[in-house]
C-alpha cells in the first residue's frame, strides 16, 4: 500500500495533504505501508505505486463543503493526449501508471476544502487543521481493513 | 505587403513568452524574436533581506532546478563568508548537483524531446506525446521514468526533500552523509548508469541519423561556447574557472576567475523581453552571441575524465569535423553524454571514504561585502552576484540566469527553423512542431512550453499589415 499526501507546504491549506501524511508516517509507516509526503505528484511516483494494491491521495480541495472529509474513487484519466510532465493529478499519475506498467492500482483520494491558500509555512485554517484528525484516522481505517481484506484473501 | 505571425503563449505554467515571425511581401520569414513577457523581479525583492536566506529564496525562482541556484547561491554566500568549505561538503554538494542534472536531462530527454525524436515531427499530435512514447517504445519509456527517480531520489537522501531542498547551506551542508544512505546511492547509481549507457547507444544508433535535416536547420550557425571547465580542463560542473571558445574551435579565454565574470559578459536589454540578452563583452553586442549548457560545456572542455563519458565524448566530436558542433539540435546527444558523466562520476565521489566525513560546514559571519558564486546549471552556467551591508543585509543582486546565455542564440535559431519550414502564408502544423522543437533543443527553463508538451495552448496566427488574421493554427 501506498499513502501519499499532496500540496505545498507554504500555500496556507495546501499543506493539508503533506501535514497529514507525515502524521500517517508515524502511526502506519512501515514495510506493508509506506507513507509519502510530498510537494507536488511527479510522473516518476507511477514506479512507486506500481504494484500497490491501494494508493491513497491525501489533498486539499478546492470544492466540497468546509471541514468535511471526502473520500472519492479513482480511476486513471482516459484523455492521454493532456499531459503536464513534471506535475499531475491522481487521474494522471494512475494513467501514467497504466501505460508504463499494464496496470492501475485501486486508488482512493482524502480531502477536505481548502479556506486559504495565501503564503503560509505549514499553517492550516482553523477549519482544515480541524479536518486532520479525522482525516487520519479515516487513513488508518482504511489501510487497517485493507492489510485485514488482503491476508483474508 | 508585411506580415507578423504570433506565437502565444508559448508557456503554460509560466505563460508568459511568445514568438513573432515577420514576414515580408513574398511571405518569406524576414526576422523572428522570443519574447518573454514575464517579470520575475527576484533581484530587487531579495534586497533588504539577510544573505542568509538567499539559498532558499533564490531556490524559488525555479520548481524545476532549485538545486542549480542553490548551488550557485551557496557558494556566493560562501564568498560573502571568506570561507573555504570542507572537501567532504564540496563533495556532497557535486553528488547533488550530478544528480540534478541526471534528473534535468533525463525529463528534457526522455520527456519532452523524445516524442519528436522516436515518433516523428509530422506524426498525429494526439499520439505524439509522451504516452505515444509508452505505446512505441515501452521499455525505453519505463527506463526514462527510472533514470529520473533515480536523480530524484539522491536529491531527497542528501536534501530531505525533492523539490526546494533546505540541506545546503553557506559554508557547506548541513548534515554528513551516512553509511546507509550511501550504500543505497551507489545501488541506484549503477543501475542509472546502465540505462544511461543503453539509451545512449540506442540514440546513436538508431535515432540522431534519421535528423540530418534537422540538425542542419535547427541552430546550426556559429557562435561562442562559454562554460566552466576544471583547472585541467576537464568537463565541470560545481567549480572551476570560465573558457570561452570560438565557432572555429579557438580558445579566446581560459581559466578566467568566476569573480571576473563581468570582464567577458555584458548583459544587453531589448524592448521586446524581460530576459536578457547576456553577451560576448570584447565583441560587443550582439555579435558576441555565445551558447552555454551541454553542448557548450562538451564543446569545450578537452575531455570529460571519466570512462565512457570520454568514449562518448569522442563519438559527439565526430558530428562535426574539426570545429566544435555548432547544430543546437545535438544538445540532445550532449544531454545523453553528460548524463553518463554525471553518474560516472556519482560513482567515483560515493567509491571514495572521505565521503562519509563528519566535517562538513564552516562556520562564519560575513567578512566581505561582495560575493559571487558560479556553477554549471543542467542548462548552462549560472551566475549569482551579491552585495551586502555591514550588517548582512542584501542591497544589490545580479542573477544571470543558464537559459538568459542562450537568449541569443535561440532567437537566431527560430529565425532560422522559421526561414527553412515557414513557406507559405498557410500554416502548418509541423511548422508549428518544428519551431517548439528547436525551443525544446535548449531546454529553456523560462517555459512549460517544454514541459507541457502536448497540451500546449499553441496559437500562431498569421495577420496582414491590417492586423486582420488570414490564418491561424492552434491547439491544447
Amino acid at each position: 500500500m501506498v499513502v501519499i499526501g499532496f500540496g505545498s507546504p507554504i500555500r496556507g491549506d495546501d499543506a493539508f495533504g503533506p501535514l497529514v501524511a507525515d502524521r500517517l508516517a508515524d502511526l502506519i509507516g512501515g514495510p506493508q505501508v509506506e507513507v509519502l509526503s510530498r510537494h507536488i505528484l511527479t510522473a516518476e511516483l507511477a514506479e512507486t505505486v506500481r504494484d500497490a494494491s491501494l494508493v491513497v491521495f491525501i489533498d486539499a480541495a478546492t470544492t466540497g463543503e468546509v471541514g468535511q472529509v471526502v473520500q472519492h474513487r479513482l480511476a486513471a484519466r482516459r484523455e492521454r493526449e493532456v499531459v503536464i510532465v513534471h506535475a499531475v493529478d491522481p487521474p494522471g499519475l494512475l494513467a501514467w501508471t497504466e501505460a508504463l506498467y499494464g496496470r492501475t492500482p485501486a486508488a482512493l483520494l482524502l480531502s477536505t476544502r481548502g479556506v486559504s491558500f495565501d503564503f503560509a509555512h505549514c499553517q492550516l485554517s482553523a477549519d482544515v487543521q480541524s479536518a486532520v484528525e479525522p482525516t487520519v484516522q479515516l487513513a488508518q481505517t482504511l489501510v487497517r481493513d485493507h492489510l485485514a481484506d488482503s491476508q483474508r484473501r | 505587403m508585411s506580415q507578423t505571425i504570433t506565437i502565444e503563449p508559448v508557456t503554460r505554467i509560466e505563460g508568459h513568452a511568445r514568438i513573432t515571425l515577420e514576414l515580408d511581401e513574398s511571405g518569406k520569414v524576414e526576422d523572428a524574436k522570443f519574447h518573454l513577457t514575464q517579470f520575475r523581479g527576484f533581484e530587487k525583492f531579495c534586497e533588504g533581506r539577510p544573505y542568509r536566506e538567499m539559498p532558499a529564496l533564490t531556490a524559488r525562482t525555479c520548481g524545476i532546478c532549485p538545486v542549480s541556484h542553490l548551488m550557485a547561491s551557496s557558494k556566493a554566500c560562501d564568498a560573502l563568508l571568506c570561507v573555504r568549505i570542507p572537501e567532504v561538503a564540496e563533495s556532497l554538494r557535486r553528488l547533488m548537483n550530478l544528480a540534478q542534472l541526471t534528473q534535468s536531462h533525463a525529463l528534457s530527454f526522455f520527456h519532452l524531446s523524445s516524442p519528436d525524436l522516436l515518433l516523428g515531427w509530422d506524426c498525429d499530435p494526439a499520439e505524439r506525446n509522451v504516452f505515444g512514447v509508452m505505446f512505441r517504445h515501452p521499455q525505453l519509456a519505463r527506463e526514462g521514468i527510472r533514470l529520473r527517480q533515480i536523480g530524484q531520489t539522491i536529491i531527497e537522501m542528501l536534501g530531505g526533500k525533492k523539490v526546494h531542498p533546505t540541506w545546503m547551506v553557506p559554508g557547506g551542508v548541513s548534515e554528513p552523509l551516512t553509511e546507509d544512505k550511501r550504500t543505497k546511492m551507489v545501488d541506484l547509481v549503477d543501475e542509472g548508469l546502465d540505462i544511461a549507457k543503453r539509451t545512449y547507444e540506442f540514440y546513436k544508433d538508431e535515432v540522431v541519423g534519421k535528423f540530418k535535416d534537422e540538425a542542419k536547420h535547427f541552430g546550426n550557425f556559429p557562435t561562442m561556447f562559454l562554460s566552466l571547465v576544471s583547472p585541467r580542463g576537464h568537463l565541470e560542473h560545481y567549480d572551476g574557472c570560465l573558457r570561452v571558445k570560438d565557432a572555429n574551435g579557438h580558445i579566446v579565454e581560459d581559466m578566467v576567475p568566476c569573480e571576473d565574470y563581468l570582464k567577458i559578459i555584458g548583459e544587453a536589454v531589448e524592448p521586446y523581453s524581460y530576459m536578457k540578452f547576456p553577451y560576448y563583452r570584447p565583441r560587443g553586442y550582439p555579435n558576441g552571441i555565445y551558447r552555454v549548457g551541454p553542448l557548450a560545456r562538451l564543446n569545450n572542455c578537452d575531455s570529460c575524465g571519466t570512462p565512457f563519458a570520454d568514449v562518448a565524448l569522442a563519438e559527439f566530436r565526430t558530428l562535426q569535423e574539426a570545429k566544435p558542433v555548432s547544430s543546437s539540435f545535438h544538445y540532445h546527444y550532449a544531454r545523453l553524454v553528460e548524463i553518463i558523466f554525471a553518474l560516472e562520476s556519482m560513482t567515483r565521489i560515493l567509491d571514495d571514504p572521505a565521503i562519509l566525513g563528519k566535517r562538513v560546514r564552516a562556520r562564519a559571519r560575513s567578512n566581505t561585502e561582495e560575493g559571487i558564486g558560479v556553477a554549471e546549471a543542467p542548462r548552462g552556467t549560472l551566475i549569482h552576484h551579491y552585495r551586502i551591508d555591514e550588517d548582512g543585509l542584501m542591497t544589490w543582486m545580479n542573477l544571470v540566469i543558464a537559459t538568459g546565455h542562450n537568449n541569443l542564440a535561440m532567437n537566431r535559431g527560430i529565425k532560422q527553423v522559421a526561414q527553412k519550414y515557414v513557406k507559405s502564408k498557410k500554416l502548418q502544423e509541423g511548422m508549428l512542431n518544428r519551431v517548439e522543437a528547436l525551443i525544446r533543443c535548449y531546454d529553456p527553463c523560462l517555459s512549460c512550453a517544454s514541459h507541457a508538451f502536448g497540451q500546449m495552448p499553441l496559437q500562431i496566427e498569421l495577420r496582414d499589415a491590417g492586423g486582420k488574421v488570414i490564418d491561424r493554427v492552434s491547439r491544447g
